[in-house]
């Protein structure tokens, strides 16, 4: 199997996951890929460490779907970047990423934790 | 490799490795400004960044890519894949590139006859050649010029009507005479055809019925034999010692309206004033000409016909004496004109054409069981790339496109093929006395036939397989290695169902081919009634030449006197026509005091010749007897019958001392000669009448009856003739078996083409059951190592493997036999001697065909059996 085939296996796999991280990093304001890496890294205390791999596919696909706008600027140190903002339908998706994500967390919780004389009957 | 470049794609490119770049000059400079050193801190970003080109390559899969983009893709993706197995490649593309070339060469054929049967003419779909009386396979010209006006200025349905009659003349003035072919024309000829003269004029509506002494040549005539002299113009020439002012010179390639012949000069009907007979009389020789007709736009074939038919009964009801027999007209659409060429081509060339389809079926379904072999054994891989979210119109796409290039390849090998091949026709026509220019051409129709024939080899080779494959269920292959051990069932009834489609489509092949080489042997072992092995035959002409009457007779007898004296040759004597050369002369003859009724056709052939012609050529005299010398033009006319004429006219009665009334004079038969053949060994025996050639000849041909080869005299004839006299013109001296051979060129192009079809036929039909048997017993390797160790013999292992093959063979064999009994009732037509349905020749192409089939089963399945169990069993 092809590295390339690796890549996009692990693109589905986050995806759902990733598109949503990706959207709550530009809620705090427009940010080019290695700042949302940086970000994201940071927010999750080192946890999260997205590879580029995955990063870049799915902004270019969040832009095509209409999610994020993307513009060249420099940047405060004066490199050139490419800039993604969320879009107003971006926000929408957001939302309702956020909501599918806690109803899987509760559901997948309400398994793990469950309380042993309610298994027992 | 940028196969098709487009802005978009490239600007996203270039934006994106900005936008790495961009990455990675902030990683770096965040990692300096950690007091990493610049090269450590980029090393260690590159490498956090990862594989940049895949990164680049996974990103852009995301843009979405335009169709063209898509395409470009696809087709690289298809030679990469066409590569990695090259032996593939190789054989399919060679198989697909004989195929279509086969197709392409025998369209080319049709192409450059029956397709263009008039070179340089406008609109040939319009035009239509007219046919008077019984409908005939080679039907002598049909009207004479004052009919023909009549129906010119008479009809309502045409645009135009001309006429023309082929002979042949010599051009003299030069230091030797030269054979020319002419035609003598009406004036409105060339306007009719649509043709503009490249120089001077053609001729005027005034010219066409008086003497009228112009000219016009062909491109090569004044190419060859004036030079392309500019000024030709107002020149004048010397036709048969006449001299003849040339008004105009026609566009290169114009041959005439003949199709298959060619002219090399055009007069008007009576250049030289000197033929009013002709021109003035409807009857007997003054029928002397061929009739092409415009329709006008919107009339079809049958409507014009009919107002010709009406036209025709009038011209019968003024003039019946000058109209016995059979007036009906009828119509052919230039493809098919039995005048000229093009009604042998029409019976012969879409019958090849057939074939040619049937081997291009049976490479597509060859290629198809080669594609989809190796479908099966990528299967994983196209798993792979559905899992991964390729949808299957994309696999689809891609499959169909891996047959589209490789026929694509195909069809540029076969156009570089047929450019060579299609000159090829030319080579199955002897050199003979009739200008023949036929040939197959490669021009734009040919290429986009070409193209056609390769696309749909294409989409045949690559949709089935990939129409099979992409139903197969990713799941299901990628995790059960168990399908593999057989293919999955459903793949191997269609691997079965191809095997058995080949076998069924190369049987009629085999069987057609057959059934023709064994025609063309019959033809060639026929007996045609006459001795043609130690005849020598050449032309003079003599009356083309310019002598008196008087001046002609005296030279034909010295060449009698002079060529007999000759050592080697055993008879000397005269005729006007050679048999089985595809030509032949006609008339109505009326018994004495028989009225015919009407529409009666009372057409007989003839033919003139001398005395000890029919001693010469062997034929017996089996009443009466045969000419002498005193049957001149001083003694009372005198004519031999052969056996069907003598039937014809008198059954049941002693023809000797009957009268036949022929151009209005009266014979008297005084022999019954043995029948013998006129045009092919095959015709049904049509009524002859022989006349004396010092009483009605017209052409000199000299015949001679030799002891040895008759080549080998060739050259003492031909300076006897010029010692009587250098000016004559003397051509076509060869021996009789070669001029008889053209009656054969069609049976030798049938046939040889045939066999050569129905060899590529056998060919594929036995590597594509070789190649489904071995894939098959290789995929089952497992199976039969299992079967071995727990204890089957070799004998059943062979017997496993072969009982697939037989069967394949076996129903492949029954369907091809169903097949070919329907085909071969076309081809009927062309046999002779043979049934269409013989049943020896059935028998042999059927052991044949299942004996190689079976034959290419016995080596895989012995493969199979000398296998060690223990490898087989291993080897999964």
């Amino acid at each position: 199997m092809s590295e390339k085939g690796h890549y996009k296996n692990r693109i589905e796999l986050l995806q759902g996951t990733l598109d949503m991280l990706i959207l709550q990093t530009l809620q705090w304001g427009p940010q080019h890929g290695y700042g949302i890496v940086q970000a994201l890294r940071l927010r999750s205390g080192d946890v999260l460490q997205v590879e580029t791999g995955s990063l870049y596919p799915a902004l270019h696909r969040l832009e095509r779907q209409g999610w994020v706008q993307s513009e060249w600027k420099q940047s405060e140190s004066k490199q050139k970047a490419r800039y993604y903002r969320i879009t107003a339908k971006g926000k929408k998706q957001l939302a309702s990423d956020l909501g599918r994500w806690e109803r899987i967390v509760e559901a997948i919780g309400s398994v793990m934790y469950v309380k042993p004389e309610e298994s027992a009957s | 490799m940028k196969w098709f470049p487009s802005f978009g794609f490239q600007r996203r490119s270039r934006e994106l490795q900005e936008e790495i770049d961009a990455h990675l000059q902030m990683a770096i400079a965040d990692r300096v400004a950690r007091g990493e050193t610049a090269e450590a801190a980029r090393q260690a970003a590159m490498r956090e960044f990862g594989n940049i080109p895949l990164v680049q390559e996974v990103t852009g899969d995301m843009w979405g890519r335009g169709w063209l983009e898509q395409l470009g893709r696809d087709v690289r993706y298809a030679f990469r894949q066409l590569r990695k197995s090259p032996g593939f490649a190789i054989t399919a593309t060679a198989m697909l590139a004989v195929a279509i070339c086969a197709n392409s060469t025998v369209f080319s054929w049709i192409d450059g006859t029956m397709l263009r049967p008039i070179p340089g003419a406008r609109d040939t779909g319009d035009l239509v050649s007219l046919q008077r009386g019984e409908r005939n396979f080679s039907p002598v010209p049909p009207l004479s010029y004052l009919d023909y006006r009549d129906l010119r200025e008479q009809n309502h349905t045409f645009s135009g009507i001309l006429a023309y009659h082929h002979d042949w003349i010599t051009l003299t003035g030069g230091a030797k005479p030269e054979r020319v072919f002419i035609a003598n024309v009406s004036a409105n000829y060339f306007d009719v055809l649509g043709i503009k003269p490249m120089k001077g004029r053609f001729f005027l509506t005034e010219e066409e019925a008086r003497a009228a002494p112009d000219v016009v040549l062909s491109y090569s005539l004044w190419k060859t034999r004036y030079a392309e002299d500019p000024a030709i113009v107002g020149k004048s020439i010397e036709v048969s010692r006449h001299p003849l002012t040339v008004i105009g010179v026609a566009p290169e390639g114009v041959v005439g309206a003949m199709p298959g012949l060619r002219d090399d000069l055009w007069v008007t009907l009576d250049p030289l004033g000197n033929d009013g007979w002709r021109m003035t009389h409807r009857d007997g020789g003054a029928v002397w000409l061929n009739v092409i007709g415009r329709l006008r736009p919107g009339v079809s074939r049958d409507q014009a016909a009919q107002d010709l038919d009406t036209v025709m009964r009038n011209i019968v009801a003024a003039y019946p004496d000058q109209h016995l027999g059979d007036n009906r007209i009828s119509l052919d659409p230039m493809w098919r004109s039995p005048f000229g060429a093009n009604g042998y081509m029409a019976a012969t060339l879409p019958i090849l054409l057939a074939f040619a389809v049937v081997v291009l079926l049976l490479t597509c379904a060859n290629v198809a069981t080669l594609t989809l072999v190796r479908f099966v054994s990528r299967r994983r891989e196209l798993a792979i790339r559905q899992s991964l979210g390729a949808n299957r119109i994309q696999l689809v796409r891609q499959m169909v496109l891996e047959g589209v290039v490789l026929s694509i390849v195909a069809g540029a090998v076969a156009l570089a093929l047929t450019t060579w091949t299609s000159k090829t026709f030319a080579w199955f026509f002897r050199a003979s006395s009739s200008p023949g220019t036929l040939n197959g051409s490669m021009d734009h129709s040919v290429v986009i036939g070409i193209a056609v024939f390769s696309l749909l080899a294409g989409i045949l080779c690559g949709a089935l397989p990939a129409w099979r494959s992409s139903h197969a269920p990713a799941v299901e292959i990628l995790k059960a290695e168990s399908a593999s051990i057989s293919g999955g069932s459903s793949n191997r009834k269609l691997l079965s169902g191809l095997v058995v489609a080949q076998i069924a489509l190369s049987l009629p092949l085999l069987l057609c081919s057959g059934l023709l080489l064994r025609t063309l042997r019959n033809l060639a072992g026929a007996n045609p009634g006459f001795e043609q092995d130690h005849i020598l035959t050449a032309t003079v002409g003599l009356n083309i030449a310019g002598y008196s009457h008087d001046e002609v007779q005296l030279i034909r007898h010295k060449i009698l006197d002079r060529v007999s004296a000759l050592p080697g040759v055993k008879v000397a004597s005269f005729t006007d026509w050679i048999p089985m050369t595809l030509g032949h002369k006609a008339e109505d003859a009326y018994p004495e005091g028989y009225v015919p009724h009407p529409h009666e056709s009372l057409q007989v052939y003839h033919a003139e010749v001398a005395a000890r012609y029919f001693e010469s050529l062997h034929i017996p005299i089996l009443e009466g007897r045969e000419f002498t010398p005193d049957d001149d033009e001083k003694a009372p006319r005198v004519l031999i019958v052969d056996q069907t004429a003598a039937r014809r006219y008198w059954p049941g009665q002693d023809p000797l001392g009957k009268n036949l009334r022929i151009w209005g004079r009266i014979f008297t038969v005084v022999g019954v000669a043995r029948n013998s053949t006129h045009m092919f060994v095959n015709e049904s025996p049509q009524p002859m009448v022989y006349m004396s050639f010092f009483q009605e000849g017209y052409e000199n041909i000299v015949q001679v009856e030799t002891e040895g080869n008759p080549a080998d005299l060739a050259p003492a004839v031909e300076n006897t003739l010029h010692e009587i006299d250098p000016r004559l013109p003397v051509f076509d001296v060869r021996p009789m078996r070669e001029s008889t051979q053209l009656a054969s060129s069609f049976a030798v192009i049938q046939s040889t083409l045939a066999g050569m079809f129905a060899l590529i036929g056998l060919v594929l039909a036995v590597t594509g059951i070789y190649g489904v048997v071995s894939y098959r017993t290789q995929m089952r390797t497992h199976e039969i190592g299992l079967r071995v160790a727990l204890g089957a013999s070799r004998r059943d292992v062979l017997r496993l493997v072969l009982s697939q093959g037989v069967w394949l063979t076996g129903i492949g064999l029954a369907v091809g036999l169903a097949f070919a009994l329907g085909l071969t009732r076309v081809i009927a037509r062309l046999l002779y001697g043979i049934g269409a349905n013989d049943p020896v020749t059935m028998v042999y192409v059927v052991t044949v065909l299942g004996a190689m089939s079976l034959l290419a089963c016995y080596f895989p399945a012995r493969r199979a059996m000398l296998r060690n169990p223990v490898t087989a069993i291993r080897e999964l």
